[in-house]
């Protein structure tokens, strides 16, 4: 009997869960076309009043374009305007030529309401990167900057990497990734809960002036900044910025690093920020959000950096090695997405598998 | 197929959980077999009832008072279970209570026991993540906090487990089985990342959730 009642259990479950509809929406001009795709892990499950999607897929694109791609980001929703209902698939650090085919697996759980025609999970392309920094794409996730980022910096690590081996020979480029692989081991970490909006915390607040880290080449300098600290939970930044360069800034992004109590700093945040700044000119950035760690971690000081700044005239300026060589920062920042994947192929193949890659470009 | 057809095969064939050739067989019995024909009838009328069911909770469910309702339950289901457990039945009987009374105390048990029974099985069947929301209410409750103060607006985690968003009692957490979790960051604008390294080829990739 009781062996009857678990089968009907399961198969209750298994009849509530389905596979839903799925749809790849590219343009078509799209640089990149699906050649395959497998959804075969991917499921949906009623809970409430929404289907939970738990999507597990594995797609076979292909470069249609005639540039080589460095960066794909792939929009993935469910329906749109539902809380929750978006998430995003990014893959940096590709090096794929035109004509050739590249994997892309997604793992993302979305939610989507009942009764709006079956659960439905629809891929769509936000941006591709190419390897002359053009871009194409809708850019409604902010693709083209994060990938020209992400390409920025693998191209500075890998010109790092390339001039220690040629400078410091095998042994030189073998120690640096050794202390690479070290330092991201060591690297504190914390669980971090980011709240928009008003605070919970009902603990007597104080506020507390930011200290700042002041790279030599950064179009901008920040010079003052407070956040409302409240036992584990800090909250509401304001930071005055300067253009100290001579082109206009339009957006930049802010390092929010946390020093607890007991002296064990992190990254708790970015602070991303749309800003209009001439040359010379001064401006706040503030975001009306609260950052709340694990009960332990007391608030103790902060310390903000600039991490990167676009211009008007749509280039970047990313921090050079030498800058991220700050001590407070190469403990606490993480490595670029390329010197993680180098990392991880110094791993696998060891020290001439790395150099072998190194040289591929 | 000579009688009837096994209950648990009848169930199966309902949901439509049997290979092809159990189904054809299955299928012409139960043309010929009233008594399975009605029996899978009722299956597939519980299952419709079972998904309605599941599909019918209101989306503005106060999970604060449902827990705390809970919590209340559980504890007078399990001095109840006390009451009415067998090797106990004379002592949960209290002589005090006159006779007439008895028969009143004893339902009153069983109810509470049946309440357990309920309770404990919708809590082995929610999803996880309802769990890990209701947990947290409790622990709110228990600490003298709003319980669900921080659900109602968009919360965004990034741990060395991953990232994950929770709204209104739901919770959506991203993780990759067959790749390495290297690092989670977020972004004051309402985002989280988790770079994940395939451990083969290396390729990195970044998944992101959005508070919208």
């Amino acid at each position: 009997m009781r062996n009857n009642i678990v089968i009907l259990g399961l198969a209750a479950v298994s009849a509530l869960a389905q596979t839903p509809g799925r749809k790849i929406d590219f343009p078509v001009d799209s640089p990149v076309t699906a050649v395959s795709s497998d959804w075969s892990e991917t499921r949906a499950t009623p809970r409430g009043g929404a289907y939970v999607l738990d999507v597990h897929a594995v797609l076979s694109l292909r470069n249609s374009s005639q540039k080589r791609i460095r960066g794909v980001m792939l929009a993935v929703q469910a329906q749109e305007v539902t809380p929750g209902g978006k998430g995003s698939v990014s893959v940096p650090s590709l090096d794929v030529a035109p004509g050739e085919a590249f994997p892309l697996r997604i793992d993302v759980p979305l939610l989507c309401p009942l009764g709006a025609g079956g659960p439905m999970v629809e891929v769509k392309l936000d941006g591709v990167l190419f390897d002359d920094l053009t871009f194409y794409g809708s850019d409604r996730l902010n693709s083209r900057r994060r990938m020209t980022v992400w390409e920025l910096e693998a191209r500075r690590d890998r010109k790092y990497f390339k001039t220690l081996l040629e400078t410091a020979g095998n042994d030189g480029l073998q120690k640096e990734i050794l202390s690479s692989i070290a330092r991201q081991a060591d690297r504190p970490s914390t669980g971090v809960q980011m709240v928009r909006g008003r605070s919970t915390n009902t603990d007597p607040e104080r506020e507390v002036q930011f200290a700042f880290l002041h790279m030599p080449d950064s179009p901008v300098d920040p010079t003052s900044g407070t956040a409302r600290i409240a036992g584990n939970e800090a909250r509401a930044p304001h930071i005055n910025v300067q253009n100290r360069s001579e082109r206009a800034v339009k957006h930049l992004e802010l390092g929010w690093i946390v020093k607890d109590q007991q002296g064990r700093e992190f990254l708790a945040a970015s602070i991303p920020s749309d800003v209009s700044l001439a040359p010379g000119k001064s401006s706040l950035v503030t975001q009306d959000t609260a950052l709340r760690f694990s009960e332990r971690t007391q608030v103790d000081s902060m310390t903000g950096f600039v991490s990167s700044a676009e211009y008007a005239d749509g280039s970047y300026w990313i921090p050079t090695r030498g800058e991220l060589n700050d001590p407070k920062l190469r403990g606490v920042v993480a490595p670029s997405p390329e010197e993680q994947r180098l990392l991880q192929i110094y791993r696998k193949k060891g020290l001439s598998g790395l150099i072998e890659e190194l040289k591929k470009f | 197929m000579n009688g009837h057809a096994k209950e648990t095969d009848l169930a199966l064939y309902a949901s439509g959980d049997v290979s092809l050739w159990q189904r054809a067989a299955i299928h012409l019995h139960v043309r010929q077999c009233e008594r399975c024909r009605e029996v899978v009838a009722e299956f597939r009328a519980d299952r419709g009832a079972l998904r309605d069911a599941s599909a019918g909770l209101p989306e503005g469910v106060d999970w604060a008072r449902l827990s705390a309702e809970m919590t209340a339950n559980i504890r007078v289901g399990l001095e109840a279970g006390e009451c009415v457990a067998p090797r106990r039945l004379r002592k949960a009987i209290p002589a005090s209570i006159p006779e007439r009374w008895r028969p009143v105390a004893l339902a009153s048990a069983v109810a509470a026991m049946l309440t357990v029974m309920l309770v404990g099985a919708w809590w082995l069947n929610v999803p996880a993540q309802d769990t890990q929301a209701l947990n947290r209410a409790m622990h709110s409750i228990w600490h003298g906090r709003s319980a669900m103060s921080d659900e109602r607006v968009a919360v965004i985690e990034a741990s060395s487990e991953g990232i994950e968003l929770r709204k209104n009692g739901g919770s959506l957490g991203v993780s990759q089985d067959a790749a390495r979790l290297m690092t989670v960051s977020v972004s004051t604008q309402g985002s989280a990342s988790a770079h994940y390294v395939d451990q083969d080829t290396g390729q990195v990739t970044i998944t992101s959730v959005y508070a919208q």
